[in-house]
Order: structure tokens, then C-alpha cells, then sequence
């Protein structure tokens, strides 16, 4: 009785330990699709990409899925304010070939839209892209996105 | 033939060149003014009637025998450390 008692606390103990290991190692690791981050005042809270932007800076044709002449835009928003907050889009292609890295740093002082844009006068090659967002140097959200003929 | 003699025909993959990519953006955020850093900054000092360097180097730097800070920082317009006048414009560096 008491060996099976001794069991069965073990294995909770060892379960407990298991998910809380998961969980401080899924909070360190924001750099996955839907996640957001923060600086001291600011937040991403969105990031979508597409074809055409509005006059307040939001998508107006969201896609994943592009032609090799289009233009292609992101729209980062965030929550929050600061003095001084870096946001960088970083554009890779298939094995993580940079294609293009911008940095706008703003002074948000409440939600804000913060586009970025890229375009190839000859055309993008057909492939698999993605878009990583950083806030303050850290990895915030990322966006796959393919091009295709 | 062993494996590492093999002598493939195939060219290696090219990648693509996105040296000619154009980029921009926008936000509806005011971008942020560059901090300014206090190392390298200065301003202006009028010189008024009874001034001289080390005076001013008391008054803004609390330290009279500063004065060499500010006649360095100002050699383009004084010629003898003595000698300022009033109405010059003087940088003050570091404050």
C-alpha cells in the first residue's frame, strides 16, 4: 500500500514537473505564428500580410499566397506605448535566405499600424517565403507565405 | 569508385539574387526622436559683460578650472583664452 502511495506521487510529481517545464519553455519561445511580444510599453498584438494597404495602414487584401510581380505588405499592430520602439521585418525565402530587412522605430502612444512593403521588379521566384517580425530585437510572430506562377 | 570520388555533372543551385528587392514602410505611430547622448552634446553660451572661461566653467560646470573644456570646444572663435567678448556664442560641451 504504501510502495503504491510512494508510486503514484512520484509520477505526479514527475508530471508536474514535465508540464511546468513545457510551459516556461513555450513562454520563452515566441517566435511561432500567432504569438505576440512586448517592450516595456508595447505590444504586437496583429500581423497580417497581403497585396494592398488602407489609408490607416491595415490590409485590405490579406493572402498567403502571391504572384511573383505583386507588392507584397505587412501590417504590424501594436497596443501600448513607448519613447522608442524598433520593429523589424525580416523577409526570408525557402531555406532562409534573407530576402530583405527593414527597421521603423516609433513612438506609439496607443494602438498603432505599422507597415512594411517589398516589391522585385523582376519578378519574386516562385517558392516559399516568410515574414519574421521583431520587436526591440526579439521575435514576435512570423507569417509564411508562398509565391507561385 | 569509392563514394566521395563520384564527380557529379549537376551545377550547383543557384539561389536568387534579391539584391535589386526595394523596401518600405509606414506607421501611423510618430517615429521616435534618436536619443540624444549627453557624451558629445553642448550648448550654446552667450557671453555677457564681466564673463571669462572660467567663470562660465564655474556656472555650468561647477568647476572654474573646467575652463579648458570650453576654450578647446571654441578655439575657432578664441584667440587668447583671456580675451571673450560680449555677445560671443560659445559651445559648452557636455551639459
Amino acid at each position: 500500500m504504501h510502495t503504491r502511495l510512494l508510486g503514484t506521487s512520484i509520477l505526479a510529481l514527475t508530471l508536474a514537473g514535465v508540464l511546468s517545464g513545457a510551459c516556461n519553455k513555450s513562454s520563452q519561445n515566441p517566435g511561432t505564428t500567432g504569438t505576440t511580444g512586448t517592450d516595456a510599453g508595447v505590444r504586437v498584438s496583429q500581423v497580417d500580410v497581403g497585396r494592398s494597404l488602407t489609408a490607416d495602414k491595415m490590409i485590405g487584401d490579406k493572402t498567403d499566397s502571391f504572384k511573383p510581380n505583386d507588392m507584397i505588405y505587412a501590417s504590424v499592430a501594436t497596443e501600448g506605448t513607448s519613447s522608442a520602439a524598433t520593429l523589424k521585418a525580416r523577409w526570408a525565402y525557402q531555406d532562409g535566405q534573407v530576402v530583405n530587412e527593414s527597421t521603423q522605430t516609433i513612438a506609439p502612444t496607443g494602438d498603432a499600424r505599422t507597415e512594411f512593403h517589398i516589391s522585385k521588379a523582376d519578378g519574386w521566384p516562385a517558392g516559399n517565403y516568410k515574414l519574421e517580425v521583431f520587436l526591440n530585437g526579439a521575435p514576435v510572430s512570423t507569417k509564411d507565405f508562398t509565391v507561385a506562377r | 569508385m569509392g563514394f566521395f570520388d563520384r564527380t557529379d555533372d549537376k551545377a550547383p543551385e543557384s539561389r536568387p539574387d534579391f539584391s535589386n528587392v526595394r523596401s518600405g514602410g509606414s506607421s501611423t505611430a510618430p517615429a521616435a526622436t534618436q536619443p540624444t547622448s549627453t557624451i558629445g552634446s553642448s550648448r550654446t553660451y552667450i557671453v555677457v559683460k564681466g564673463d571669462s572661461l572660467s567663470k562660465i566653467a564655474k556656472r555650468e560646470y561647477g568647476d572654474a578650472n573646467k575652463w579648458r573644456t570650453i576654450y578647446e570646444a571654441n578655439k575657432d572663435l578664441i584667440k587668447d583664452p583671456d580675451l571673450i567678448y560680449p555677445g560671443q556664442e560659445l559651445k559648452v560641451p557636455g551639459v
